[in-house]
């Protein structure tokens, strides 16, 4: 393989993949997707019967161009499979599971066979290569751990590189502040908007934080400025990555040190845009909404899965040598909101109060964000029936919905309970988030 | 493994780690030649009682690294636990090391009767503590499908336990039975509307009493799992016959010592669990004392495993609490609380169990000029003082000001622990 012009610096974990010809791509892709389509239909009842009422079948697919027949796979479909729906492996296969947030009460889960681990894994693996880290680095892992697969997944890809990972999880800024200079945490992985607090309290505390060269960055959007102000601050390189858990967890596409878009792993993922509204699909360099069809999955094969991330595919080669990129996420196609790094739904929140009895079905959600974190106050009316007069009786149910939220959310949301027929109804398509947080994206 | 086979096997082992310690450990060096041991003493196991102790307190002076024996590309893991002042202790790993800690407890939970096909809800915390990625590792080794729940959110823990088929769980035994209790109020038995059979518990002292609560009212197997993240985490467990925690002999190296004097004690005697680990790389560990009270039983289990056998852990040595499977030095928060110049020096902690949950009271006395009769005042410095103790514990404690010079003064030794709970 010829690797001139490929500059000095880039290092690579798996160089005959990340830099494989066109032509040997696309007959990889075409030999993984009708393995992925026919397992899909064998062995996922849903699919079966989606396929056959399409009218295709995992023969009919000659071509990378034949996916246009196969249709769509959402989000709310995966609802409708709880818990094992989509399971394609028996579950003596299965060695984890992952859930994440659902439409509505019930989470999405997602499985995993040990390949699938190893896939995973491995994609992480090239994406921390690819921004310069290797066994010498220390790396602080400061996301949720546990169902989420922010966590697990780079905590996998890390040991595989063979950094020194320090398990932080979330919480409890300062420590995690004592340990970057105690043990010269050269690597840091959060959410854009935990970093930032975790500078300014860095400041406070008069801790230089020198030893930290690179940051990743996920799990919600960030903007340019924002990157700017990452990089000054934290005194480090800041680099984008995208994924969700229906396609493993993090790491599906990644910045390289270019830091123009993303890098998609499409040996694993096949990837197009659509127009959201028609399912259409559009030219390289129109924005669109993401769909993927992971090419390697085995415990829960999906096809076609609308992301509802809004991006497009950028044009030009990347002198890197990696394949195609997409741009920075620009939006959503549906009303997902992204709290703390947390997915919620506005749907998931209406299931919690119309199950109960002490508040109305009206509500309205205003997201802020202080000290750079993101505060979500749910305004909601209450149930005369449940008021006597007390005060007590309000601070009861307050905190009996805020409990429900954040058991069904995952996130600890400010409840304000206001009078009955005080909340705006809406005749047409409900405005019932307000955020206010400004440029996101 | 026949007995004398396994003591032959530890005796090559130990004579190996103590070489290399001896060459390339300056800790250890400097220990032995100050205790006036050489390598070349080491002829038989016994001679393990030559080599001097280690203490807790060894490893917070040699904060955060200077007791490894790894470089920076061989460590691939740090923990952090709980200190007794101030810093924390800080344990690494190599690859290695992560590889023996998650065989010994995939040999335990095998043990348990677990294996592929059980789906395994690993409800200890995920992160610094080694409790849940420990557990998650060893479940991940016997092929079981293993569902990282992590604590907290109880009534999403129960949904997942039925929805998923749990067939086990990993937690403190005290969750085990709030998780029973939360279900009950729920509508939902555990026993007859859950595939769970078997509970994998520890990192808090618990009876026989609460076993027989646990397995008669949830209808599982509760089996007993030992280890501290000194020793890389959780490590050993019963086995089906619930008769003893199953030491494994070619990892870990265990005495039994009288905590006043050293001296080795016998079998079926209570003591200090003293370990040395055989078989650690980046974070060595030579005749730890672990300051938990337990004996040594005597014989061959009938299970038919002829690895050594300790009993349940029936106390401390030190001070050390352990609140909802975190352990707390008194000391931590008196350091903790010394920082704070709002508050004195005289405090209490008041430890109970409300429910199955155990709570912890930090009461402390205000300092005389942080003293004030407006309610604002007190309530922000009773909010700064438990986001303090929050963030230097890894709990959150309640806190409770009073005014200067009501708490009481000891003489002697002070008594600053009510500790009400019954277990």
């Amino acid at each position: 393989m010829p690797c001139y012009g490929i500059p000095q610096y880039t290092m690579f974990w798996n160089k005959d993949m990340e830099t494989i010809s066109s032509t040997d791509l696309e007959e990889l892709q075409l030999r993984r997707l009708r393995r992925t389509v026919r397992h899909a239909q064998e062995n996922v009842p849903f699919y079966t019967n989606r396929l056959k009422e399409a009218g295709v079948s995992a023969d009919d697919i000659r071509t990378l161009d034949d996916l246009v027949k196969i249709p769509f796979t959402r989000k709310t479909d995966l609802q409708a499979g709880y818990p094992f729906g989509f399971f394609a492996v028996p579950m003596k296969q299965v060695v984890r599971i992952h859930t994440t947030s659902g439409t509505t009460g019930k989470p999405t889960v997602v499985g995993y066979t040990r390949q699938d681990l190893e896939n995973w894994s491995e994609l992480i693996a090239r994406n921390m290569t690819m921004i310069g880290l290797t066994e010498d680095d220390i790396f602080q892992n400061a996301v949720n751990y546990g169902l989420f697969t922010g966590g697990l997944g780079f905590h996998y890809g890390a040991e595989k590189v063979g950094m020194t990972v320090i398990p932080s999880a979330t919480g409890n800024t300062k420590r995690q502040i004592e340990m970057i200079d105690d043990f010269g945490v050269t690597a840091l992985h959060c959410t854009p908007s935990y970093a930032l607090h975790l500078a300014e309290t860095a400041e406070e505390m008069g801790a230089s934080l020198e030893t930290l060269r690179i940051g990743i960055f996920g799990a919600e959007p960030w903007s340019a400025n924002m990157r700017h102000e990452l990089e000054s601050k934290l005194g480090l390189k800041a680099f984008d990555s995208y994924g969700m858990s229906e396609m493993y967890g993090p790491g599906a596409a990644f910045e390289c040190p270019e830091r123009e878009g993303l890098h998609f792993w499409h040996d694993s993922y096949l990837i197009e845009i659509i127009d959201p509204a028609t399912g259409e699909r559009l030219p390289d360099g129109e924005r669109g909404e993401l769909v993927v069809t992971p090419l390697v999955k085995e415990a829960m094969p999906l096809l076609r899965y609308r992301t509802g991330d809004i991006t497009m595919i950028i044009k030009d080669d990347c002198p890197c040598g990696r394949g195609r990129r997409i741009a920075r996420l620009s939006g959503r196609s549906d009303d997902m909101l992204v709290i703390r790094g947390i997915n919620v739904f506005p749907s998931q929140i209406e299931h919690v109060l119309l199950s109960r009895p002490e508040v109305g079905d009206q509500f309205m959600v205003y997201i802020d964000r202080v000290n750079h974190l993101d505060e979500m106050t749910i305004e909601v009316e209450l149930n005369r029936d449940y008021f006597s007069g007390e005060l007590q009786d309000l601070a009861t149910v307050q905190k009996r919905v805020s409990g429900a939220l954040r058991d069904i959310l995952n996130l600890r949301t400010t409840v304000t309970l206001v009078e009955p027929g005080s909340l705006p109804r809406f005749s047409g398509k409900a405005k019932r988030v307000i955020d206010r947080r400004g440029e996101v994206f | 493994m026949p007995v004398e086979d396994l003591k032959k096997q530890q005796f090559r082992l130990l004579k190996t780690l103590v070489y290399r310690l001896y060459s390339f450990s300056p800790f250890y060096h400097d220990r032995m030649k100050a205790a006036g041991v050489h390598p070349d003493d080491i002829n038989t196991l016994e001679d393990v009682r030559k080599l001097p102790f280690m203490y807790k307190r060894d490893l917070r002076d040699n904060y955060p690294d200077h007791i490894f024996t790894a470089t920076q590309d061989e460590l691939v893991r740090y923990h952090v636990s709980s200190g007794t002042t101030g810093k924390p202790t800080v344990v690494g790993y190599t690859r290695k090391d992560l590889d023996n800690w998650t065989t010994a407890l995939a040999r335990s939970l095998t043990a348990c009767g677990l294996g592929r096909g059980d789906v395994i809800q690993v409800a200890y915390g995920y992160g610094l503590f080694t409790g849940g990625l420990g557990m998650h590792y060893g479940a991940e080794r016997i092929g079981a499908t293993v569902v990282p729940a992590s604590v907290g959110n109880t009534e999403r823990q129960i949904e997942l336990m039925q929805d998923l088929h749990v067939t086990a769980i990993a937690c403190t035994p005290s969750y085990l039975i709030h998780l029973g209790e939360t279900a009950a109020k729920m509508g939902v038995s555990i026993k007859d509307d859950t595939s769970l059979r078997v509970g994998v518990l520890g990192a808090e002292p618990w009876s026989e009493e609460m076993r027989r609560r646990i397995q008669d009212e949830l209808g599982i197997r509760a089996y007993d799992i030992y280890g501290t993240s000194e020793l890389s985490g959780p490590m050993f467990t019963e086995c089906s016959e619930q008769n003893g925690i199953h030491i494994w002999g070619d990892l870990a190296l265990i005495e039994i010592v009288d905590p006043e004097t050293g001296r080795v004690l016998g079998p079926n005697e209570r003591g200090e669990l003293t370990i040395t680990i055989l078989q650690k790389e980046a974070f060595p560990m030579i005749r730890y004392r672990t300051g938990d009270i337990t004996v040594m039983y005597d014989g061959v289990c009938a299970c038919g495993r002829t690895h050594p056998r300790i009993g349940r852990i029936s106390g401390r040595v030190d001070d050390m609490l352990i609140i909802r499977g975190i352990n707390v030095f008194p000391s931590q928060v008196e350091h903790t609380l010394m920082g704070i110049p709002e508050v004195g020096q005289h405090f209490q902690i008041v430890v109970d169990r409300k429910g199955s949950l155990d709570t912890m009271l930090v009461r402390v006395e205000l300092s005389p000029e942080a003293f004030s009769d407006k309610i604002s005042d007190i309530m922000s410095i009773r909010q700064k003082v438990g986001a303090i103790l929050r963030s230097s514990l890894n709990i959150s404690p309640g806190v409770e000001l009073v005014e200067p010079g009501t708490l009481p003064r000891y003489e002697g030794k002070a008594k600053i622990v009510i500790d009400r709970r019954k277990i």
